[in-house]
């Protein structure tokens, strides 16, 4: 008779397999370190250029689409560090196995790729943390003078953690697309730029057209940045909806949820179309 | 000078079919190049669009500078700066030392191997924000085109500069792609009117690292009204060019060739 295994031990068992993949792909990135550590000069630097325009943008005025230069320019710098923080490459990873074929290797694993790329991805965000994220958060504090402490922490950091699933999850789907299409390099730009934009990385949603902003509230990506964003500075607002912070991180968690069946419904169907060669 | 266009013709050719395996892919990638560089004009218009100016600039003076910055990357992009992937990703895996033993130089063969079809999207992209901006503001006369011409040809001049730097570099710092942010980073200060910036700043990218060159100080000439030190930014635009071509040599001195 076989040994049935408690839910405490499947947790444990695959708490492990997170700790050993997130720890291993942390040691194989820090031979990388010196290119992450990139982003120490490439972060601030951008980060100067929105200064200076945002300054030369409210030279004749105090107030933006509800927004000071001061809310502005901690808008970018909680944008900086949310992207350094919830960063994955699930979209190029995936196609790449997939279009090569070493995805069979995966296949023959007692874990699931979902899981393993996600425990890669905490392993390689956890040395980002030291080599990016820490040392732009610093210098965008005492160099930039930006506040970048949350006004409800609590809230700010589930909601950074909701944008880090999402992320991931999104990411994913994009690789799925590879068992239709082998190459999706196309798609991924196209998804990530229609992303980012819709997110709010690149400019505020308020400065959307309000007919644009009512889609946009009705689309995920808000949830990625958009959403982290404002429950960082503690207030939501878009296209004329103001939200409790309560609220829209439950708004977000339900988006994750959404997120999470539909990578697997796209998983169920992709799975089926994969033929992998030798070995 | 006629066997080398030759060259580069079969090398671009070849390029071209190699990525048409994945016809729609490749159609889809250039598209998107086309839209990702329309990301600094977009944030100008919704900028203009909600009441706010870059003080003493109108939107398509600001999209104008845009416009020229985009058309010179948009030239660079597809003929030239290839040069920085096909760079590092060959010295990664090995197959630089190929373009060491071909019979001609191994910049020329960098960049024949370098040819990115998909980045032709950014020149679309490039060529219509420009003409549209410009359509939108009163006709340059013939001087003005003549000194925009000269400046635009420095423009590309500088950027093969950096390519040259990029590349150089990534035959050192092996397998580092992020040398691309480093030059995204710096040359995004070409994207707006100079004159935004502090003084300091402004002639940091004016007369120190050219990026006003890029975009600010082309488009001015072409609105009638130069910037200060558009001469400087010529000198050091010149200045750079062959300070580039050296740090490619010298990084080139430094090859270490893993065998093969």
């Amino acid at each position: 008779m076989g040994k049935r295994v408690t839910v405490g031990q499947k947790i444990g068992q695959w708490m492990r397999v997170l700790k050993a993949t997130a720890f291993s792909t942390y040691k194989e990135w820090v031979a990388y370190r010196s290119q992450m550590a990139v982003t120490i000069f490439v972060g601030p630097v951008f980060f100067l250029t929105q200064i200076f325009i945002w300054r030369a943008v409210y030279a004749a005025r105090t107030t933006l689409n509800g927004l000071t230069l001061e809310q502005m320019l901690t808008y970018y710098g909680i944008v900086a560090v949310i992207g350094y923080l919830t960063f994955d490459s699930a979209d190029w990873d995936l196609q790449w196995l997939i279009r090569n074929g070493s995805f069979l290797t995966y296949m023959l694993r007692p874990v699931s790729y979902c899981f393993l790329a996600f425990a890669q991805k905490i392993g390689h965000r956890l040395l980002a943390l030291w080599v990016e994220l820490i040392p732009v958060y610093l210098l965008f504090i005492y160099l930039f003078k930006i506040d970048l402490v949350p006004a409800q922490p609590g809230w700010a950091i589930l909601s950074l953690g909701l944008s880090f699933i999402l992320v991931y999850l999104t990411n994913y789907c994009i690789g799925i697309t590879a068992f239709w299409f082998t190459k999706t390099e196309g798609l991924r730009r196209a998804f990530l730029t229609l992303r980012d934009l819709s997110a709010g990385m690149l400019i505020p949603l308020t400065f959307f057209p309000k007919g644009m902003q009512k889609v946009l509230f009705y689309l995920p990506f808000q949830f990625i940045t958009y959403v982290p964003t404002r429950v960082f500075i503690g207030h939501y607002e878009l296209a004329g909806i103001s939200l409790s912070i309560p609220q829209v991180v439950g708004l977000q968690f339900a988006a994750t949820l959404v997120m999470f069946a539909v990578a697997q419904l796209l998983w169920y169907f992709g799975i089926k179309r994969f033929t992998g060669v030798g070995a | 000078m006629r066997n080398n266009i030759r060259i580069y013709l079969v090398g671009a050719k070849t390029a071209l079919a190699s990525r048409m395996a994945y016809r729609a892919d490749f159609f889809m990638s250039m598209l998107i190049m086309l839209l990702v560089e329309m990301a600094a004009p977009l944030i100008t218009i919704m900028i203009y669009q909600n009441g706010a100016t870059f003080p003493g600039w109108t939107m398509y003076e600001a999209l104008l500078i845009q416009g020229v910055f985009l058309l010179g990357k948009g030239i660079a992009a597809p003929f030239f700066f290839g040069i920085v992937w096909n760079t590092i990703e060959r010295v990664q895996n090995g197959t630089f030392d190929l373009l060491m033993i071909k019979p001609k130089s191994v910049l020329f063969m960098a960049i024949v191997t370098g040819f990115d079809a998909e980045d032709l999207g950014k020149l679309i992209g490039g060529t219509t924000l420009f003409t549209l901006a410009l359509s939108r503001l009163p006709m340059p006369g013939l001087g003005e085109w003549l000194q925009f011409l000269l400046l635009f040809l420095l423009t590309l001049a500088v950027l093969f500069g950096y390519g040259l730097i990029l590349a150089g570099l990534g035959i050192v710092w092996i397998g580092n792609f992020r040398v691309y942010q480093i030059f995204e980073s710096i040359t995004n200060f070409g994207l707006y009117p100079a004159a935004i910036f502090s003084k300091p700043l402004q002639t940091v990218i004016t007369l120190v690292i050219p990026v006003a060159i890029l975009g600010s100080v082309p488009a001015t000439v072409l609105l009638g009204r130069p910037s200060a030190g558009t001469i400087g930014a010529v000198g050091v635009g010149l200045l750079f060019l062959l300070f580039s071509l050296g740090f490619w040599r010298w990084m080139l001195k430094k090859y270490t060739s893993v065998g093969g």
